[in-house]
């Protein structure tokens, strides 16, 4: 009997041991492991969050960039932390939409999110992605003929663009923004070269044959403002931007269209509907900047007759 | 004596998946909590940004091309055409989410016509243009005074005719 119950209890108390540490083993890597990754979840959380609440906040704070009678104007943002601005561009719906996806740099290891802020009535030149802390936006009206939106150019206070005999108005036009990163004149060897009368820098413009050279794509424009743009953006963005600026043209003609057909035809008469409608049609086929041109002379036409009525529909 | 092991042992183990039970019952609540609360901020966050947005875009948006004058009543700022707002409100379902806002409306201040909805028949004798009315949740308004411009026609001539108005914009409350 006694050796028995020895016996019993030499395996007991095996049991209790091995069963009790094997326990508090296991709930305790689980748990450990479970806080850790859970931890990590949140700081991620919390960090695409703050990058999000940011992409969002840069959105927000070019609203009062919108011009009015200006010919531009300029702003910076800086951010506390290292950025990477990831510059978007998707045409959905009605108008498109512009994508801003933010990438902020923690503990020396860049965070990437992978979620967009989408805007529909912003239109953001740029390259694909722009790294820094400071970031200079500048924006110019694009007309054509009639306002479209505003156009705005972000670049890196990295990046300093130096312009070379670059046209007086133009010239004149920078000089007068004062923007840090944008030169006519004390270049340096770093920065980016913006030719006007070459074809062997960073960035070449013919401003009378009106296309930018830039990385082997020629970009075609009409209007210092889709030149700019042509100069900051890479080409890719460029192109998805204008589609989304004709996109808008062609609702803003309709909107005239039906501006003229509402005032009626006794008070300031009627004469733009067909060329309205024509420059409506073409604006929404435009497959790349090449075919620009031949919207740009419709706009003509449709400007010419406006400034010879009565009363201007804008 | 075996069997009176055998159940200490049994209950032991019951008592263990108890309290881990127990355990995670409390882990799981205070995750729940902890979520509710982070939820509740980023709602918080979300109204803010977008109330900011609202009144940043109030100031600018009478000079956006589907409401400003441009040439067509001379070089005016804050100056939203009346003819084309008209037009532009029976266009809203191409624009409902183009400004990223709940609500767009202009309300005449001077001279007061009171509450009477702007359509074909009230025009221009009217006091409240809607031109954009998105059926969420909307905040309050964010407003910005402007000029009410349209093309009269007198006994000989063209002229223009201005009012005061008030451009409102509200923002969409989150959650």
């Amino acid at each position: 009997m006694s050796e028995l119950q020895n016996k019993m209890q030499g395996k007991k108390a095996a049991l209790e041991i091995s069963f009790g540490w094997l326990f508090a083993i296991i709930a305790g890597v689980i748990i450990i492991f479970g806080a850790i990754y859970l931890s990590t979840k949140i700081i991620r959380t919390e960090q695409e969050t703050i990058s999000v609440e940011t992409g969002k906040e840069i959105g927000i704070l070019l609203n009062p960039l919108e011009t009015s009678f200006e010919s531009a104007q300029t702003t910076s943002i800086t951010i506390p932390a290292e950025t990477r601005i990831n510059n978007g561009c998707e045409l959905v719906g009605n108008f498109g939409e512009q994508l801003i996806r933010l990438d902020q740099k923690s503990f020396d290891k860049w965070i990437e999110t992978n979620i967009n802020i989408r805007f529909s009535n912003k239109y953001i030149f740029s390259n694909a992605q722009i790294e820094g802390k400071k970031f200079f936006i500048f924006s110019k009206p694009f007309e054509f003929p009639f306002k479209i939106a505003d156009l705005m150019y972000i670049t890196s206070s990295k990046d300093t663009y130096c312009f070379i005999s670059a046209p007086d108005e133009i010239e004149d036009e920078i000089s007068d923004l004062s923007q840090q990163n944008l030169l006519t004149e004390n270049c340096s060897e770093s920065d980016i070269k913006v030719c006007f009368e070459s074809n062997d820098c960073d960035i070449n413009v013919n401003y009378d044959m009106k296309y930018v050279e830039k990385d082997n794509d020629e970009m075609y424009f009409e209007g210092d403002s889709l030149m700019y743009a042509a100069i900051f953006a890479d080409s890719e963005t460029y192109e998805c931007q204008l589609k989304r600026l004709m996109l808008r043209l062609k609702e803003i003609s309709r909107l005239y269209q039906e501006k003229e057909i509402f005032m009626g035809e006794e008070l300031c008469g009627s004469n733009l509907g067909w060329d309205l409608n024509e420059l409506s049609e073409l604006a929404g086929s435009l497959e790349n900047s090449e075919q620009l041109e031949i919207i740009a002379m419709t706009a003509d036409t449709v400007s010419e007759k406006n400034d010879a009525r009565r009363c201007m529909l804008w | 004596m075996v069997r009176a092991i055998t159940k200490k042992a049994q209950l032991k183990i019951q008592q263990m998946t108890f309290m881990l039970v127990a355990v995670t019952f409390l882990f799981i609540l205070v995750g729940v909590f902890f979520l509710s609360i982070k939820l509740f901020n980023l709602r918080k966050t979300a109204t803010i940004l977008e109330e900011e947005n609202a009144m940043l875009l109030v100031s600018k948006l009478a000079n956006s091309p589907e409401f400003s004058c441009g040439n067509s009543f001379g070089s005016k700022s804050n100056c939203v055409d009346f003819d084309k707002l008209m037009v532009l409100r029976e266009r809203m379902s191409e624009y409902s989410e183009f400004w990223g806002v709940a609500k767009i409306e202009v309300r005449k201040v001077y001279p007061d016509e009171g509450n009477i909805l702007c359509n074909e028949e009230t025009y221009p004798d009217c006091g409240i243009i809607r031109i954009l009315d998105r059926k969420v949740n909307a905040g309050p308004a964010t407003s910005n005074f402007v000029s009410l411009c349209r093309k009269e026609v007198g006994e000989k001539m063209i002229y223009d005719k201005c009012e005061l108005a008030r451009l409102l914009v509200s923002s969409e409350v989150k959650g």
